[in-house]
C-alpha cells in the first residue's frame, strides 16, 4: 500500500515540478509549485514525519507560496516572446545533464547502505512536535537566538533597501 | 518536563559566550540611541559603536586566558579551541576597522548610517559564534546570519547600479553555495543517523559523532558525496576556484568598507570553519586532502593570473584575495598531518587582516562619490601629493606582496615550511611531490603578484603619461578626502605593526604555534 502511495506522490511531484519549469504563464508556474509542495508533504506523511509534513504545507504552500503569487501578481511579468537559447547555453546545458544523470546513477548504485531492516519504533527527535518543541528551547536555545539576530538584521536590510530617503535619489 | 531537559536549559553558559554577547548587545545598544537621541546627536551613533567595539576588543585582550579551552558548550554546540580567543580578538579588530572605514565611506553617501554598524556587529559576533562551531546545526544558523547580513552590507549603497548588480550576484550565487551545502549537511546527517551501520549516532549532526561515525566506516559513498558538497559549500565563502566566480564583481560593486569586510572577516570565518570540518573529516583524509589540492593549485593560478589584467583596484583586490586564498588553501591541506599548519595560517590571517586594512583605508580616501569607480589611474601622483597615503598603501601592498621584512611575508613563509613538514608525511593518494609541486606553484603565483602589486605602487609613486584634458573635459580623477587625524592614527598603526610584525613575531606567533 505504501509503495503504491509513494509511487503515486513521487510521480505527482515531479509532474509538478516539470510544471514550474515549462509554464509560460508564471501564475500557473507558482501554482504548480504549490502543488510539488503539497506532493512532498505527502512523502513526509509516508515516512511518519508528520511535523515535517505540516510545516511543509504551512510554511512552504501557505505562505512561501502565497508571497511569490502576490510579489507575480504586484509585478504583473507578462511572458513576451523568448529567446532561442545560444550555443554556449545548449553545450553547458547538456554538459550539466550528462553530469547529472551520471550522478544520479552513481547515487542508486552506490547510495544503498544496507539491507537490513531498521529497528522498530525509533522515531526521530524532530518528528513528534513535543519533543521538537523542548529541544528547541534546551539545547538549541543559542542557535533559536541567533535566529532572532538573524531576523533583526534582515528586517534593518529591507529598510535600508526598500525605504524613500530624504535626499536621495533611486536609479530609474 | 523531564529533569533532563530541564538539566539541558540551565547547561547552557551564557557567560562563556560573553564577548559575542557584548558585541550584539552594542548593536541592540546603537538601535536604541537612535531612537532616543534627537536628530542633531545621531553623529553620535558611529563613536558609540567605534568606542565600543575598542572597549570589547580591550576586555578581550585583557581576559585573554578567560576561554574554557577544549570544553563542549550549550550541549555540544559549541567547542572553543585553542584558536578561539585569537580568533575572537580578529573579527572583534576586523569589524572595529571597516567600522572606522565606514564612518569616512558613509560621509560621501546620502544612506542611512546607523544600520551599517548595527549589521557589521551582528555579522561579527556570528562569525565569533561560526568559529567555535561544533554542531551543524549551529555551524548553519551563525553563517546564514553573516550570509544575509552581507547580502544587504554588498547592496547598501542603492543608488549605485553596480552595487545593486553585486548584490543581485552575491545573493544569488550565496543562496546557491548555501544550498550546496546544507545538501552536504542533510547527506552527512542521514548516513551517519542510520542506526544499521557501526558508529551511528542520534545527534548525528555533532561533529565528535559524526567523526565517531566516519572513523567507523571509512570509504562511504554517502559520506563522501556530502563531505565534497560541504566542502564546496565553505569554497564559495573564501572564494576558491570554481567557487570564485562571484569574486570580481561583488568586490568592484560593494562599498569599500564592505569590501574589506569581506576579504579579510568572511574570508578568515571561512578558513576557522574549514579548519574545523578538515579535522571532523579526517577520517577521509585522502579525499580531502586531494580536493583541497586541487582546490588550492587552481586557486592561486586562476586568481594571480586574473589579477594581472585588472586597471579597477577593487577588481584586483579581489582576484588577489582569491590567490591569498589559495596560499592558506595549501596550509589547510599540511594541517591534515601537522597541526602546527592552523596557526601559521591564522598568523597569514593576521598579517592579512593588517595589509588589507591598510591598504583599504588609504582607497576610502582617494576614492569619490563612486565608490565603484577606482582605477588605478587616481592614484597618480597620490606619493607626491600626499606622501602619507602613498607610504602607507606602499606599506599594505608590499605586505600583501610577501616583501621581506614586512609580515606578509613573514605569513608566507611559516605556511609555506608546514607544507614543507607536511610532504614528509604524504596524505591518501598524493605523494611528496604533490606537495613540492604545490609549494611551486604557489611560488611561481607570489612571483607574478608582484608585478600587478608593484604596477600598483608604480600608479602611486612614479608619473606616467596622461592624456591632456581637452576643454570642457572635467578631470575624471575624483577629489581626495582630507585624512582626518584619528584616521591617521589608525592607518600609521596599522603600516607600523606590519613592518614590526615581520621583524619581530615575538608575541602574537609565539602565542599562536605554542597552541
Amino acid at each position: 500500500m505504501s509503495a503504491i502511495l509513494f509511487n503515486l506522490f513521487a510521480i505527482f511531484t515531479v509532474a509538478c515540478a516539470l510544471g514550474v519549469v515549462f509554464n509560460r504563464n508564471t501564475i500557473a508556474s507558482a501554482l504548480c509549485l504549490l502543488l510539488a509542495l503539497v506532493g512532498v508533504a505527502g512523502i513526509f506523511a509516508l515516512l511518519e514525519a508528520f511535523l515535517l509534513a505540516v510545516l511543509m504545507v504551512l510554511v512552504y504552500a501557505g505562505a512561501v507560496v502565497a508571497l511569490f503569487l502576490f510579489i507575480v501578481m504586484l509585478l504583473d511579468v507578462s511572458g513576451g516572446e523568448r529567446k532561442p537559447f545560444g550555443k554556449a547555453t545548449v553545450f553547458s546545458g547538456i554538459i550539466s545533464a550528462g553530469l547529472l544523470v551520471v550522478g544520479l546513477i552513481s547515487f542508486t548504485k552506490h547510495g544503498a547502505q544496507t539491507t537490513a531492516e531498521l529497528p522498530a519504533g525509533a522515531a526521530a527527535s524532530g518528528s513528534v512536535l513535543k519533543a521538537y518543541g523542548e529541544q528547541l528551547f534546551t539545547t538549541y536555545l543559542l542557535p533559536v537566538q541567533i535566529v532572532g539576530f538573524l531576523l533583526l538584521i534582515a528586517m534593518l536590510g529591507v529598510i535600508v533597501l526598500s525605504k524613500k530617503f530624504q535626499g536621495l535619489e533611486d536609479i530609474k | 518536563m523531564n529533569p533532563e531537559l530541564i538539566q539541558a536549559a540551565a547547561d547552557n553558559p551564557w557567560m562563556a559566550i560573553a564577548p559575542e554577547i557584548a558585541l550584539a548587545g552594542l548593536a541592540l545598544l546603537l538601535l536604541v540611541a537612535e531612537i532616543f537621541l534627537p536628530k542633531s546627536k545621531h553623529g553620535l551613533v558611529p563613536s558609540i559603536s567605534v568606542a565600543g567595539q575598542l572597549g570589547i576588543l580591550v576586555g578581550l585582550l585583557v581576559n585573554w586566558n578567560g576561554a574554557s579551552v577544549g570544553q563542549p558548550l550549550f550541549n555540544g554546540l559549541l567547542m572553543p579551541g585553542a584558536h578561539t580567543q585569537f580568533l575572537r580578538a580578529f573579527f572583534v579588530a576586523s569589524s572595529l576597522l571597516v567600522s572606522v572605514l565606514g564612518v569616512v565611506a558613509l560621509a560621501k553617501q546620502k544612506m542611512p548610517k546607523v544600520e551599517f554598524f548595527v549589521i557589521v556587529q551582528v555579522v561579527s559576533a556570528a562569525m565569533m559564534l561560526l568559529s567555535q562551531a561544533n554542531h551543524f546545526v549551529l555551524m548553519f544558523v551563525a553563517l546564514e546570519t553573516v550570509t544575509v547580513g552581507f547580502y544587504i552590507l554588498v547592496s547598501y549603497v542603492r543608488t549605485n547600479p553596480l552595487t545593486l548588480e553585486a548584490g543581485l550576484k552575491y545573493l544569488i550565487t550565496g543562496a546557491l553555495s548555501s544550498g550546496l551545502l546544507l545538501f552536504g549537511i542533510v547527506l552527512l546527517y542521514g548516513v551517519a543517523g542510520n542506526p544499521t551501520l557501526p558508529g551511528s549516532s542520534a545527534d548525528s549532526m555533532n561533529f565528535d559523532a559524526l567523526y565517531g561515525f566516519l572513523q567507523a566506516n571509512p570509504g562511504n559513498f554517502l559520506a563522501s558525496l556530502g563531505i565534497v558538497l560541504v566542502l564546496s559549500g565553505v569554497a564559495f565563502k573564501i572564494g576558491a576556484v570554481p567557487f570564485q566566480i562571484w569574486i570580481p564583481d561583488v568586490y568592484q560593486g560593494a562599498p569599500t568598507p564592505v569590501t574589506a569586510f569581506l576579504a579579510v572577516s568572511s574570508k578568515a570565518a571561512g578558513f576557522a570553519i574549514l579548519l574545523t570540518l578538515v579535522n571532523v573529516f579526517s577520517p577521509y583524509a585522502g579525499l580531502v586532502a586531494t580536493v583541497i589540492a586541487i582546490m588550492a593549485a587552481a586557486t592561486i593560478l586562476f586568481g594571480n593570473l586574473a589579477a594581472l589584467t585588472q586597471h579597477n583596484v577593487k577588481r584586483l583586490l579581489g582576484l588577489s584575495g582569491v590567490s591569498h586564498a589559495g596560499y592558506l588553501l595549501i596550509g589547510v591541506l599540511a594541517s591534515l598531518t601537522v597541526p602546527v599548519a592552523a596557526s601559521a595560517i591564522y598568523f597569514y590571517l593576521f598579517a592579512y587582516l593588517l595589509a588589507s586594512f591598510a591598504v583599504f583605508g588609504v582607497m576610502t580616501h582617494v576614492a569619490g562619490e563612486n565608490d565603484a569607480d577606482q582605477e588605478l589611474d587616481h592614484y597618480t601622483d597620490l606619493a607626491k601629493t600626499n606622501p602619507f597615503l602613498g607610504g602607507i598603501l606602499a606599506i599594505g601592498l608590499g605586505s600583501l606582496a610577501g616583501i621581506p621584512p614586512l609580515a606578509g611575508f613573514m605569513g608566507k613563509l611559516l605556511v609555506f615550511m608546514t607544507v614543507f613538514a607536511a610532504a614528509g608525511a604524504p596524505v591518501g593518494p598524493l605523494t611528496a611531490g604533490c606537495y613540492y609541486g604545490l609549494l611551486g606553484v604557489a611560488i611561481v603565483g607570489v612571483v607574478i603578484s608582484i608585478y600587478y602589486y608593484f604596477g600598483w605602487i608604480k600608479a602611486a609613486y612614479f608619473d606616467t603619461w596622461r592624456a591632456p584634458l581637452l576643454e570642457g573635459e572635467t578631470d575624471p580623477t575624483p577629489a581626495r578626502t582630507p585624512v582626518a587625524c584619528w584616521m591617521r592614527l589608525t592607518l600609521g598603526l596599522l603600516a607600523l605593526a606590519s613592518v614590526v610584525l615581520g621583524l619581530y613575531q615575538g608575541p602574537v606567533a609565539g602565542w599562536l604555534l605554542l597552541r
